[in-house]
C-alpha cells in the first residue's frame, strides 16, 4: 500500500508542477496566440479581399479609376502625424480601423463629394446591413487593409500592368468558341482572382449578394431586350452594365464598367460560354 | 450573582490539561468529526499501513459519512485486484466529475450564440489564464471518457456480468454508454467552428431522415401533403430551422451542460446503488455455475475499503489525472479550432469524431434511413435487451463460446466500419482538389501552412523539378506534391476506365503579398480526355505570424 501512497503523492505534485509551469508561461503563450490569430486573420481577410475588393480597388489595393480609391495608400494608412489626410477631409473622429469598418460594413450609401472622380457607391457588406459577410470576415478585411500600413507610407505599392489584347466595349465584336469549364473558374475567381463575377451574383434562385441573381441566366437572358439573343444580352452586360439595369437594382449599376479593358476576347467569350449552360 | 455565564469549553480543557495537549485534543477531534470516524492516530495508522484496531474505527465513515455511505466497507480478495475490473467503472465516475468540473470552467467565459461564440473561444485561448489549458483538458477528457465508458462495457460483455441479478444495472450502463456519446458529441457544436458546423450537420441529417411511421404518413400525405414530415420535424427542432441557427446552438448547448449530465448523474446514482446491492461478482471461475455468492464475503476473504481500496481509487485519480495534464502540456494534444463556421463551405473530408466512425462507415453502404438510424437502431436495442434475453446461467468463458465469438465478431465488424468512415475509405472528389487539399487541407493546417515562412522563397516551381528546389523544407514540400500528383496521375474514371489526368503537372507560384504575406498559388494543368487543358488552382496566404507550426 505505502508503495501506492508515495507514487501517487508523487504524481500529484508532478501534476501539479506542470500546472505551475503552464501558469508561468500563460501571459508570453496569450500573446502569442494572438499575434497567430492576427497573421491568421490577415490570411483570410486577403482570401476575402480577392473575392470581393479587387474588382473595384485592384489586385493590390492599388485603386482603378473612376471606379473606387486607393486602399494600399498613405493618405488613408498613414496615421503618424495624426488622423490620416482622407479621415480628416470626411471629419471622422473615431480611430482607423473603426473607419475602415463602418466602411466596409456599410459602404457608401452615397458617392463621396470630394472624390468626384469616383461616382459609383459602394454596397453594404455586412450581414448586420443586409450585405453578404458575417462580422468576423469584416474585421479580417479591416486586419488584411491596416496590413498596408508599413508599405503605403512611403508609396501605394508599384503594381505591375499586364498588356493585354482587351475585348472592348463594341458588342459587335467577333468573339471566339468559348469554353464552358474555363468560363466556370473565371466566374468563380479562381484564375488569379481577376474577374470574380461570383462575389456579386449568387447562382441560386433569388438570393441577392450585390447584383442580381444569376440562376438560369441562359434562359433569361434571352427575353430582355428584343431583337437580342442571350449571348449578345450577356456581352453587353458584361462589357456596358449600364445599358440594361434589372428591375429594382440601383441605375446607374454598381457592376464596374471596366471588364471590356480587362478581359480578353478569350475570357468574354469563356465565361458566355459558361452563364450559356446555366438554364 | 451573574445572569449569564459564558461557558467556553475549551478553556476549562486548557485549565484542566494544559495549552499543547488541550488543543491537539480539539484539533483531533476536528479531524474525527471532519471524516466521519477516524481520528488522527487512525489516519496514521491507515497510511503506516498498520493492521485495523478491534473495534475498527476504519468502517465509521460508511456508516456515519455522507460520501462514504453507497460504498461497502469491505470487498472480496478476489475482486480487488487490477484484473477483474481494471477499476474502469471508477475511472467513468472520476471522468463525468473532471468533465463537470473544467466544464465549468469554460462555461464562464462562454455564450452560446452564433454571433459571439466562436469570439467567446478566441477569448479563452487569448486572454483567460490556463484558457487552453483547461479546454484542451475538457476535451481530452471527453475522449478519455468515451474510451474508459466503452471498456468498461467491454469487460463486463467479456466476463459476463450483466447476467442475472445485474440485467438492470447493465441496463442502466447502456444508458450511460449513450448519455457519455451524445454528450462528447453536443460538445463538438458549442464552438462553432467549421468543424462543429459539419460533423454535427453529419448527425443532425441523419436524424432527418427518420421516416413517417405509416399511419401517419397516411395523414400526413392526405393532411398535411409531406410525408416526411416528421424527420423534418425533428431536424427543426435539432437545427432551430431548416438550418443550424442561434436556437439550434442553444438547445445543443443546453443539452451538453444541463441535459445530459442530469440524466447522467442520476442514472451514474442508480448505476452505483445497482452496484452496492448486488455486490462486486466474483470472476466467472471463483463461483459454481448459476450461484451468486458476490455477497456472501468470509472473514479470511475481506479487504476492507479503508486503507486498501480508498489508497487504489485515489492513486489511480492521480495517475489518470497526470495523464491527462501530461497529454495536453507536454504530450501536445490540443483541441482544434478550425475558422469560423460557415454554412456555404463545405470542408473537404469532414469525419465524425473517431467514436462515431463506425456510423459514417455504414452509411457508405447505402441507404441512409437503414444504415444511419435502423441498425444503430437495432444495436442498442439489443444491448439494452442483452440481459436478459441472454439468460444462459453460466458465465464461464468455456460455456460461452458463441456468445463470445458473436462479441468478437462484432468487434471486427466495429473496426471494419470505423476504418470505412475515414476519408482514406472510398471518398473521392476530382484527383486535382485532392492533391490540394492533400497540401493544404481544410479541416487542419498541412504541410504547406506549417512549412517556416522564410523558407518560402518567391519564385515560380514545378513540382517534378522538386530536387532543385533552394532548402530542405520546399524539397520536402514539392516532393510531396509530385508523390500527391503521382498518385492522381493514377486515378482512372469511374464510368469509362481511363486515367482522369494522366499528364498533370503542378506549379506552385510564391510572391511576396504585403508586408509579411505571402501568396502562394498552387496550379494544377492537364489535358483532359477530349482534349482541352484542364487547369485548377488555389491560392493560398501565408503570413508570418500565423505560426501553424505550433
Amino acid at each position: 500500500m505505502s508503495i501506492r501512497v508515495i507514487l501517487g503523492s508523487v504524481l500529484i505534485a508532478l501534476t501539479m508542477m506542470i500546472t505551475a509551469f503552464v501558469m508561468v508561461n500563460e501571459p508570453a503563450r496569450m500573446a502569442d496566440f494572438d499575434a497567430g490569430y492576427k497573421g491568421r486573420s490577415i490570411e483570410a481577410g486577403a482570401t476575402l479581399f480577392q473575392t470581393a475588393c479587387i474588382g473595384c480597388h485592384g489586385v493590390q489595393g492599388q485603386g482603378i479609376d473612376n471606379i473606387a480609391p486607393a486602399l494600399n495608400a498613405a493618405d488613408l494608412l498613414d496615421d503618424t502625424k495624426g488622423t490620416p489626410a482622407r479621415l480628416k477631409e470626411i471629419g471622422w473622429s473615431g480611430s482607423l480601423p473603426d473607419y475602415l469598418r463602418a466602411a466596409i460594413a456599410g459602404g457608401r450609401p452615397r458617392a463621396s463629394a470630394s472624390f468626384a472622380n469616383y461616382p459609383q457607391r459602394m454596397p453594404t457588406w455586412s450581414q448586420e446591413f443586409g450585405g453578404p459577410m458575417r462580422p468576423d470576415q469584416v474585421e479580417n478585411l479591416v486586419d488584411f487593409v491596416m496590413n498596408w500600413k508599413e508599405g503605403a507610407i512611403a508609396a501605394a505599392a508599384a503594381v505591375p500592368t499586364v498588356s493585354i489584347d482587351a475585348v472592348g466595349t463594341d458588342i459587335k465584336v467577333e468573339l471566339p468558341e468559348g469554353d464552358a469549364a474555363n468560363g466556370e473558374l473565371l466566374f468563380g475567381g479562381k484564375v488569379n482572382g481577376k474577374f470574380p463575377c461570383s462575389a456579386c451574383h449568387s447562382l441560386q434562385a433569388g438570393q441577392t449578394l450585390v447584383g442580381p441573381s444569376l440562376a438560369g441566366i441562359a434562359t433569361t437572358a434571352a427575353t430582355r431586350k428584343d431583337g437580342y439573343s442571350a449571348e449578345q444580352y450577356i456581352h453587353e452586360s458584361v462589357v456596358q452594365p449600364n445599358t440594361y439595369i434589372v428591375e429594382g437594382f440601383v441605375n446607374p449599376s454598381i457592376m464596374p464598367a471596366t471588364f471590356g479593358a480587362q478581359m480578353t476576347k478569350e475570357e468574354l467569350a469563356d465565361i458566355i460560354a459558361y452563364l450559356m449552360t446555366l438554364k | 450573582m451573574a445572569l449569564f455565564k459564558l461557558h467556553v469549553p475549551i478553556l476549562d480543557d486548557i485549565k484542566a490539561k494544559g495549552l499543547k495537549p488541550a488543543l491537539l485534543a480539539k484539533v483531533d477531534d476536528a479531524v474525527t468529526r471532519f471524516t466521519a470516524g477516524l481520528s488522527i492516530g487512525d489516519i496514521r495508522g491507515v497510511l503506516r499501513g498498520d493492521p485495523a484496531p478491534r473495534p475498527n474505527p476504519r468502517v465509521k465513515p460508511h456508516a456515519d459519512g455522507f460520501w462514504f455511505h453507497m460504498r461497502p466497507t469491505y470487498y472480496h480478495n478476489l475482486v480487488t485486484p487490477l484484473y477483474p475490473e481494471f477499476r474502469l467503472g471508477w475511472l467513468s465516475l472520476y471522468f463525468m466529475v473532471f468533465e463537470t468540473l473544467t466544464g465549468i470552467f469554460l462555461m464562464i467565459f462562454y455564450t452560446p450564440s452564433p454571433l459571439v461564440a466562436f469570439e467567446n473561444m478566441l477569448n479563452i485561448l487569448s486572454n483567460v489564464p490556463l484558457g487552453l489549458f483547461m479546454r484542451d483538458l475538457h476535451k481530452f477528457g471527453a475522449e478519455m471518457m468515451v474510451a474508459v465508458v466503452s471498456l468498461h462495457m467491454l469487460r463486463t460483455v467479456l466476463t459476463g456480468n450483466y447476467k442475472k441479478p445485474r440485467q438492470f444495472t447493465w441496463f442502466t450502463g447502456v444508458v450511460l454508454l449513450l448519455v457519455t456519446l451524445i454528450l462528447s458529441f453536443s460538445g463538438y457544436l458549442l464552438p462553432w467552428d467549421q468543424l462543429s458546423l459539419w460533423a454535427v450537420t453529419i448527425g443532425a441529417s441523419m436524424v432527418e431522415a427518420v421516416p413517417t411511421p405509416w399511419p401517419l404518413n397516411i395523414f400526413g400525405e392526405q393532411v398535411l401533403g409531406d410525408p416526411s414530415f416528421v424527420g423534418t420535424w425533428i431536424n427543426n427542432i435539432a437545427r432551430g430551422g431548416p438550418q443550424f441557427n442561434a436556437d439550434g446552438l442553444l438547445r445543443w448547448y443546453l443539452l451538453h451542460i444541463l441535459a445530459l449530465p442530469l440524466i447522467g448523474f442520476v442514472f451514474i446514482g442508480v448505476h452505483y446503488y445497482k452496484v452496492v446491492i448486488h455486490g462486486h461478482s466474483l470472476p466467472p471461475e471463483a463461483e459454481k455455475v448459476g450461484e451468486d455468492t458476490a455477497k456472501r464475503v468470509p472473514m479470511d476473504q475481506r479487504t476492507y475499503f479503508m486503507p486498501d481500496i480508498i489508497t487504489r481509487e485515489l492513486f489511480y485519480v492521480a495517475l489518470v489525472t497526470f495523464v491527462c495534464v501530461f497529454a495536453v502540456t507536454l504530450g501536445g494534444f490540443h483541441a482544434s479550432l478550425e475558422p469560423h463556421a460557415d454554412p456555404l463551405v463545405t470542408p473537404l473530408h469532414t469525419t465524425a469524431p473517431w467514436y462515431f466512425l463506425w456510423v459514417q462507415g455504414m452509411l457508405k453502404l447505402g441507404d441512409k434511413v437503414f444504415w444511419g438510424l435502423i441498425a444503430p437502431g437495432i444495436i442498442f436495442s439489443l444491448l439494452f435487451v442483452l440481459g436478459y434475453i441472454e439468460v444462459g446461467p453460466s458465465r464461464r468463458y468455456a460455456d460461452r463460446r458463441i456468445g463470445l465469438s458473436v462479441c468478437m465478431v462484432a468487434l471486427v465488424a466495429l473496426s471494419v466500419t470505423t476504418f470505412m468512415g475515414t476519408p482514406w475509405y472510398a471518398v473521392s472528389s476530382s484527383p486535382d482538389q485532392e492533391v490540394v487539399a492533400a497540401l493544404v487541407p481544410q479541416t487542419h493546417p498541412g504541410l504547406l501552412r506549417e512549412t517556416p515562412f522564410e523558407k518560402l522563397i518567391v519564385d515560380d516551381y514545378n513540382a517534378a523539378d522538386w530536387q532543385s528546389a533552394p532548402n530542405p523544407e520546399m524539397k520536402a514540400l514539392l516532393r510531396e506534391y509530385e508523390d500527391e500528383l503521382e498518385i492522381a496521375r493514377q486515378k482512372r474514371d469511374a464510368i469509362t476506365g481511363k486515367p482522369i489526368m494522366p499528364d498533370a503537372e503542378g506549379l506552385m507560384i510564391v510572391e511576396d503579398w504585403q508586408a509579411g504575406l505571402k501568396k502562394i498559388t498552387l496550379r494544377i494543368n492537364w489535358t483532359k480526355s477530349d482534349g482541352t487543358p484542364g487547369t485548377f488552382s488555389q491560392d493560398v496566404y501565408l503570413h508570418k505570424d500565423s505560426n501553424y507550426g505550433e
